[in-house]
């Protein structure tokens, strides 16, 4: 009993350690669904909590939801398209921290609009009066760049195609990349990043596809941190992203992860705020948030 | 010098014995005196055949991607070229080709990054007698960098990716001017 009664302020000191590490909380974007999302982040949220010595929580976020929770102080950090992350930098002064590198160009990646080789759809001007699929509205490869360079080339999506889609439910990429392949749209607008990913699983061939135009090279996707959030904190959560090698591993239920495979990232880069400039100028001609008019 | 008549039996001997040795070590050399340089130019022979081989072996395996990278499909000749790179993994032909491609489609700083890669990996690329030599097309991108990477990397001295991004930069300068590895 005594020895119980001398271990006790020991024990409850312990306790409150524990308890005084801050718990912040990490919005994720989701690309497809919650499951793979946390799948994703959880190693790369666990580093971090090992290296900054905070309790970080990961939150998978559906992206139309992300603003408004953003909003509401729900989240001290970020990670999201570029497209959210300039509506977040312009409507709550969101702090750019990094951004994630994956494929052939790196921090940056573009979008190709595509029809199926033997098709006969040579030309972007072939286009007009055919059916089109576009990713989800929100992506800035999958259908803003794809829709501004349409617009660029004098075709406008809302009057010169015969009708245009957008793939319902998760794995929206995918879908339209394999409804263009199986003759469901006679076009797409498909990320880079997905054709370079499936040709490397073999789901797809480059030979599959005739790539009729290609938009500029923009920013993949982003953390970003809350304005109120301490600035040392932001510079250090920065530094540990961008020391992040491919051997680093994290513990997951008993298991050595590696973090940066998991997170499907070759690293992180320390872009600067104007090389989010071609987003904004497209978005902008597009007429999408947040420049949007009405 | 020769005090008796064994001396000049000893002496005698000893020059039978040198000539019985060279004599022997004539016979035994493959092509009389000259022996030494034919073994040389074999190798040297050896070492141009199988560069010549290797040269004829990267054109025949890259051409159709510079084919399509010619028509202006710079991103099929990517994809081909991703193919390449997984079947000869570590060529440092792909990273060359690469870095041309990414040059053409406005991302340089990856452009740069592929060069060195390739460039660590063969200098011939940067040799202007070399075949393979792509010299004109890297000092492009190189003076380029200097020029756009450089001064990003002056504005931002916090940058870390900036100087990453620069100091390779400064190794494709470095290796343009004649510095080793």
């Amino acid at each position: 009993m005594l020895t119980a009664l001398a271990l006790l302020p020991l024990l409850l000191s312990g306790c409150d350690d524990k308890g005084k590490r801050p718990v912040m909380r990490i919005g994720y974007m989701n690309c497809n669904n919650e499951q793979e999302t946390t799948k994703r982040f959880t190693p790369l949220t666990r580093y971090l909590s090992e290296k900054l010595d905070v309790e970080f929580v990961m939150v998978p976020v559906d992206t139309h939801d992300f603003e408004k929770r953003f909003r509401e102080g729900e989240f001290a950090f970020t990670h999201t398209n570029s497209l959210l992350y300039i509506i977040l930098r312009e409507n709550y002064r969101l702090e750019l921290i990094a951004s994630d590198k994956r494929g052939n160009f790196g921090s940056r990646t573009g979008g190709a609009i595509i029809a199926r080789k033997g098709n006969g759809i040579n030309k972007l001007s072939d286009i007009k009066g055919k059916r089109m699929v576009f990713g989800p509205m929100l992506a800035p490869t999958g259908y803003l760049a794809e829709y501004d360079l349409m617009l660029r080339s004098g075709i406008d999506p809302e009057k010169d195609l015969a009708y245009y889609a957008i793939p319902s439910g998760s794995y929206k990429h995918e879908k339209l990349v394999y409804g263009v392949l199986f003759g469901q749209y006679d076009v797409g607008a498909a990320p880079l990043l997905d054709l370079e990913v499936m040709t490397r699983e073999g789901k797809i061939t480059p030979d599959d596809f005739i790539i009729l135009a290609q938009t500029p090279i923009i920013p993949y996707c982003t953390f970003g941190a809350a304005e109120k959030t301490d600035p040392k904190l932001v510079a250090r959560f920065r530094k540990a992203l961008l020391e992040l090698k491919p051997s680093d591993t994290v513990e997951i239920d008993g298991e050595r992860v590696k973090v940066l495979n998991a997170a499907w990232a070759d690293g992180y880069e320390q872009l600067l705020d104007s090389d989010y400039n071609p987003i904004r100028d497209m978005a902008r001609r597009v007429n999408m948030p947040p420049y949007q008019n009405y | 010098m020769f005090k008796d008549r064994f001396d000049r039996l000893l002496l005698i001997l000893l020059a039978v014995a040198m000539s019985a040795l060279a004599v022997l070590l004539g016979a035994h050399a493959p092509n009389g005196d000259n022996s030494r340089a034919p073994a040389g130019l074999n190798k040297a022979l050896e070492q141009e055949t199988a560069y010549q081989a290797r040269v004829a072996l990267l054109q025949k395996l890259y051409t159709p991607v510079e084919t399509i990278q010619k028509s202006g499909d710079l991103q099929g000749a990517l994809f081909r070229l991703d193919d390449l790179a997984r079947t000869y993994p570590g060529e440092a032909h792909s990273y060359i080709l690469k870095g041309e491609i990414l040059h053409q489609l406005g991302a340089k700083e990856e452009a740069v990054a592929s060069y060195v890669q390739g460039i660590k990996l063969s200098g011939d690329y940067i040799d202007r007698k070399s075949p393979l030599s792509r010299r004109a097309e890297i000092q492009r991108l190189t003076d380029e960098g200097v020029k756009e990477i450089g001064s990003r990397a002056k504005a931002n001295p916090g940058n870390a990716s900036l100087a990453i991004a620069m100091k390779n930069v400064n190794y494709l300068q470095s290796r343009l001017a004649g510095g080793c590895e």
